[in-house]
């Protein structure tokens, strides 16, 4: 039997699911879309792994990472739940342990994470402000009438890429509103899009950061060519896209999982499993928060929300 | 008796000590508002205009929730501690916003070095306003001035002792009705001690010190809060393991100063900014990363 570890990886728009062995070997993956539903969506993800693993496969330790990481943790009773920019760094080090800065620019946020002979120094996120992520590209292209999928090829094509006004998202998109109306071809509008994400992000991400290769960019936006090609063109040095990119954050989890494993052995049958959530607002006192209750199996595990503990 | 209420909130956190020893030792009844909660900050955003920050938004809900239970609501004005000590522009309008906006008899104070207006003068006119006798005020002010240093020192003394400690120190740069305000800072700070942090604040040093230490990042520096606030990094950075620039939005003189900040110091540190929508679900993954950051490095 092989002892083997799964990490799961909950996106804001996409979650991405990993299994490796002992010698960080990727098993089995996959990764689908949210869609709004994190729960459901991990269930699916699970059980699709689950059906593809070898039988001589047994699950020794599960991880769980990103935005609702919280919540599948309790779903799959996870051993470990970890922020993503832990989880970003730890997988990425296991395949580039050189590496000095890692780009990441996933649905709603996006980071930076500068390295230091494998140890984090130092790193950033977005603020307040989602211009130039994931989400702000998939609406620009609906407006476009593009899928995001050929964002980049789109991109590509371009030879004069319009200048767009990307420090916010809403004069981003009358900005570029504007353009198309002018009469400015789609594919430069295009290219200019991609453009100002690599400059907002610099600007307002990195803001300063000595970023040194190896440089790596990952996140969803990592697959659209175009925020690639001008990420090389401004910082005018190499950045490396890996084709597995997207599932560092699950890879990284499930390297944690390993590390933090203890000694039990998982089944991954999650689709009998009945979790519910329900919401509601306490009115203990003018606080009133925003109670959220997890039920497994109509057993009440856990409850988020309450800003005095009482729940 | 007339009441005087006092909103827990912008100048509270500076002047606590001094005002409500003060108003005790001349046997004034007062009511300090609650700790910020959700129906506060609703009044607030809704009394405010857009533009200011949310802070301030959050003074005006509770001067809203003092408005009928008091006879005076204390609102002072700060200007300047000498002209190169300025204070933020709500420091300053906070009186006239408030008479505008509300329709109370508002207790009020100036305190403007550049033209001659100290807090003694300030406290005694408001003792005036309130006809106490007068041979009482002198020995008040003295005794709320000294339980104001007194209290100052405790805390400067339990910072700095706090830095010697052998646990991961994490210095937060911010202003104390942002650090210490239950809507703002209070989640992050009991976060921190939660794992095992020691949480040093930059407010509680000697200002003297930092003040002039602030040059070593920017000789240009116009407001005394920032100077004291950016100072309080150059004293402690060889003590400390990290720094978290906490401010709300906007704030126009805190988003330059931590820019420069963050560019010309090698600590690790992140910054937060808070506005009325944020949850602390989005500040977790911040502060549990940035944890896992300085772990590591302490263990390296």
């Amino acid at each position: 039997m092989k002892d083997c570890y799964l990490g799961v990886d909950i996106g804001s728009i996409s979650t991405k699911g990993v299994i490796i062995d002992d010698e960080n070997n990727i098993i089995v993956s996959d990764y689908i879309w949210t869609e709004g539903s994190p729960t459901k969506a991990a269930t699916k993800l699970v059980s699709i792994l689950k059906d593809r693993l070898p039988e001589n496969c047994v699950i020794k330790g599960i991880g769980t990472t990103g935005s609702a990481r919280k919540l599948v943790g309790l779903l799959l009773d996870a051993n470990i739940v970890k922020n993503e920019i832990t989880a970003h760094a730890v997988g990425t080090l296991t395949f580039y342990p050189d590496v000095r800065t890692i780009l990441e620019i996933g649905g709603q946020d996006s980071k930076i994470i500068i390295l230091e002979n494998g140890i984090i120094t130092n790193y950033a996120m977005n603020t307040l402000c989602a211009a130039g992520t994931g989400a702000f590209l998939s609406s620009q292209a609906k407006r476009l009438g593009i899928e995001i999928n050929d964002f980049g090829t789109y991109a590509l094509k371009s030879k004069n890429p319009t200048k767009i006004a990307a420090r916010c998202t809403v004069f981003a998109e009358s900005d570029l509103v504007h353009k198309a109306q002018v009469g400015y071809l789609k594919e430069d509008i295009i290219a200019g899009l991609c453009k100002s994400v690599v400059l907002n992000y610099l600007n307002n991400v990195a803001k300063g950061k000595k970023i040194k290769t190896p440089i790596i960019f990952q996140g969803g936006v990592s697959k659209n060519k175009g925020v690639v090609k001008y990420f090389r063109e401004v910082l005018n040095e190499d950045v490396i896209v890996d084709e597995n990119g997207h599932l560092m954050g699950a890879i990284g989890i499930a390297v944690l999982a390993r590390k933090n494993k203890i000694g039990k052995t998982y089944s991954l049958n999650v689709k009998n499993i009945k979790f519910e959530t329900k919401a509601r607002e306490c009115l203990g006192c003018s606080n009133n928060c925003e109670l959220l209750k997890v039920y497994k199996n109509n057993e009440l595990i856990d409850s988020f929300g309450s800003k005095c503990g009482k729940f | 008796m007339d009441k005087v209420g006092i909103p827990r909130n912008i100048f509270y956190y500076y002047d606590k000590d001094i005002v409500e020893t003060f108003l005790s030792e001349l046997k004034i009844p007062y009511i300090v508002s609650p700790h910020t909660n959700k129906k506060i900050l609703e009044d607030g955003l809704k009394l405010a205009s857009d533009e200011m920050c949310l802070s301030f938004k959050i003074y005006l809900g509770h001067i809203n929730y003092l408005k009928d239970k008091c006879d005076y609501v204390f609102v002072p004005r700060m200007c300047n501690l000498g002209s190169d000590n300025q204070m933020c522009t709500n420091f300053m309008s906070a009186y006239d916003i408030v008479n505008n906006l509300f329709d109370i008899k508002i207790l009020n104070y100036d305190i403007d070095y550049d033209s001659k207006h100290f807090l003694k003068k300030g406290l005694f006119k408001i003792a005036n306003e309130l006809k106490c006798p007068s041979g009482k005020i002198r020995k008040a002010y003295k005794v709320a001035l000294k339980t104001y240093k007194d209290k100052k020192k405790r805390e400067i003394s339990i910072n700095e002792g706090n830095l010697k400690n052998n646990k991961i120190k994490i210095l937060i740069v911010g202003h104390p009705y942002n650090v210490y305000d239950d809507f703002i800072g209070s989640s992050i700070i009991k976060y921190l001690k939660q794992n095992d942090v020691e949480v040093i604040f930059s407010d509680r040093f000697d200002s003297e010190i930092t003040n002039k230490l602030s040059k070593k990042i920017s000789k240009e520096l116009y407001f005394k809060f920032s100077k004291e606030n950016i100072g309080s990094i150059i004293y402690a950075k060889d003590k400390i393991d990290g720094v978290i620039f906490l401010s709300t939005f906007p704030c126009a003189p805190d988003s330059l100063v931590t820019e420069i900040t963050e560019r010309s110091i090698d600590i690790p540190n992140i910054n937060l900014i808070i506005d009325d929508n944020a949850s602390f679900a989005g500040l977790e993954t911040r502060l549990e990363s940035f944890l896992d950051v300085l772990k590591e490095r302490k263990n390296d």
